[in-house]
């Protein structure tokens, strides 16, 4: 048995004990974060003096920032407009690894195109892209991060779309799974600024096109808002970087403690800008903005982030058709509410293991063509790959 | 080539095959038709379609619980995606230098060879042959909805036989199938039953 589970069944006791524990502790500061929320619902000029002061002196703030709306806004969707199309675009990577018989990155993204009211199915296409050789590598001499390779991957979602927006019916909703903005990894710095800024050229095309572009977070984990109302805790000295530990609101997800508020399918939140250290690159109409939405059903809320740039933000009524076509693309799913588009866009763009390996042997094949040295797996991959089933000799 | 194309061979054996189709294709094959399998030259394999089985998967199970399936989705999932529909064949004879014969074949059907539906006049050919001897092994086979199967083709078969002036095929099968199940009195019953249906 490959789990020692007598041993897990010792641990069980303390480990619930744990998680009622911190359980009661977050169910608290939820109270708190929700007390101030009201508190502070209309008194956006103090939050924002707030903000103004904490981004000043903490060059790593994150947090919302109140726009127009009160805090406590709920605003429900609009009808849908009779004819439009959505679209979603998702991507999976092969990320290159030393462990291979060779180093190679395959991304591969699947898109979907529907046209709502047409009776037509929808277009399915799929773009796959070998890197380069010599993309694989740093300039240090290093195999590129997994990290990385997410953030081209996210590049290349959005290139697809913006590729493909030529001729569509429009009104246009393009949608990604996950945030617009980007997260980077600090020992990367050249090859992530350069691949941020071909994608804020990107996002700026899709606007261009009239493409209404959002980012989609399932069950969202982030604290942005609570974050914001941790900023009227503090005094003017303690704004400055104050550490994770000692974060008063730490663990409290805006989802859990909005729920209650949203509470028809299709009611959206107040609209936040996002101030982030990443997010200060997004500038002007592309701007990061955010609103939670409930995709649920009548009487079991389903909150999603949803992420779009200031140019959709600004535009009030380009906000509510997102709200209506989002709540409608997650009912088609169901009990388990998510973008259909965006569930079929992930189906198609998955490489499975067979592919994988399909792809190595034609690189493999190919280089021994040409007479480049392949080398052997590494043994501890050699071993991983071995059937695990175990065998009785008779 | 003559017929329709319903789909390609997913696996075979002696007594019969499953055949996979798109969902684009199954308007054409229906429980009860008989199909062939053109081989190498001069060589074909006959079988009856006694299953039509679609199976689901995740995502189908979770649409099912929506209010609401749109058109564009319905298509989607009938168009686009990989719904595995599977066709079950049971192998009734075989056609080798033009001979038709009611045995079962000496080789299967290999993997993704075309099927087709057999027209009028190849299920004329095939049923007119010899004298019946590709009943047995529909009767053979009680995990299969025999009675059904049986009277599902014979009510094709009679229509082209009919169609092609040999009004008396019908008479001479019942009479078969009479011999054939005259030891067992349930499914004589049961045959008959489903015979008086066509013929009503």
């Amino acid at each position: 048995m490959p789990v020692n589970l007598i041993e897990i069944q010792q641990r069980l006791t303390d480990f619930s004990a744990q998680a009622r524990a911190r359980h009661e502790k977050l169910a608290t500061r939820r109270q708190e974060v929700t007390d101030l929320f009201e508190a502070y619902a209309d008194r956006l000029g103090d939050l924002r003096e707030q903000f103004q002061k904490a981004a000043q002196v903490n060059p790593h703030l994150r947090c919302a920032v109140p726009l127009d709306e009160p805090l406590d806004a709920v605003v429900a969707m609009p009808d849908l407009p009779g004819t439009f199309t959505v679209m979603a675009a998702d991507g999976s990577q092969i990320n290159p690894s030393r462990h291979a018989r060779v180093a190679f990155c395959v991304i591969n993204v699947g898109i979907v195109t529907m046209v709502r009211g047409s009776g037509e199915a929808p277009s399915i296409q799929t773009h796959s892209q070998l890197l380069d050789f010599d993309a694989l590598y740093t300039p240090g001499g290093r195999m590129i991060s997994e990290g990385l390779v997410a953030l081209k991957r996210d590049l290349r979602e959005r290139e697809a779309l913006a590729e493909l927006a030529a001729g569509l019916r429009k009104p246009v909703v393009s949608m990604t799974d996950g945030p617009l903005e980007l997260y980077r990894e600090p020992q990367e710095s050249a090859a992530y600024d350069q691949t941020r800024d071909r994608y804020l050229e990107v996002l700026g095309r899709l606007r261009d096109q009239g493409l209404i572009t959002l980012g989609y977070v399932d069950k969202p984990g982030s604290d942005l808002i609570a974050r914001l109302l941790e900023l009227v805790q503090l005094e003017d000295d303690q704004l400055s970087a104050p550490p994770a530990h000692k974060r008063r609101y730490a663990g409290v997800q805006d989802a859990q403690w909005l729920e209650a508020r949203l509470a028809q399918p299709g009611d959206r939140s107040a609209l936040f800008g996002i101030h982030s250290e990443t997010a200060r690159a997004f500038t002007g109409d592309l701007a990061l903005h955010f609103f939670y939405l409930n995709v649920g059903l009548p009487g079991k809320p389903h909150l999603a982030r949803v992420e779009v740039p200031g140019w959709v933000a600004r535009d009030r009524d380009l906000v509510g058709m997102l709200q209506a076509m989002l709540a409608e693309q997650a009912a088609i799913l169901g009990t388990r509410p998510y973008p259909y588009v965006l569930h079929r866009a992930h189906e198609v763009a998955v490489v499975t293991l067979p592919e994988h390996q399909h792809v190595e042997e034609m690189i493999v094949a190919e280089f021994q063509r040409r007479g480049i040295p392949v080398a052997e797996a590494s043994y501890k991959q050699y071993h991983k790959d071995l059937e695990t089933t175990k065998t009785r000799y008779a | 080539m003559s017929g329709i194309e319903i789909g390609r061979l997913l696996r075979s054996g002696t007594t019969g095959f499953v055949v996979g189709c798109r969902v684009s294709q199954l308007e054409a094959p229906s429980f009860g038709a008989l199909v062939r399998v053109p081989l190498e030259e001069g060589y074909q394999v006959y079988g009856l379609i006694y299953d039509i089985h679609i199976d689901d998967d995740g995502l189908v199970r979770q649409l099912i619980t929506a209010e609401e399936v749109p058109e564009e989705v319905l298509r989607d999932n009938r168009e686009n995606r990989n719904v595995p529909v599977e066709i079950g064949v049971l192998a009734l004879g075989y056609q080798e230098g033009g001979r038709i014969q009611h045995l079962l074949p000496p080789r299967p059907p290999l993997s993704l060879d075309a099927i087709y539906l057999c027209t009028p006049e190849e299920i004329v050919s095939f049923t007119g042959a010899g004298s019946f001897g590709y009943f047995r092994h529909i009767l053979r086979d009680e995990s299969k909805p025999v009675d059904e199967l049986l009277a599902a083709h014979l009510k094709a078969a009679k229509e082209a036989q009919q169609a092609a002036g040999n009004m008396d095929w019908m008479t001479g099968a019942l009479q078969e199938l009479i011999a054939l199940q005259r030891d067992d009195y349930q499914g004589l019953m049961n045959l008959l039953r489903a015979a008086g249906d066509i013929q009503a």
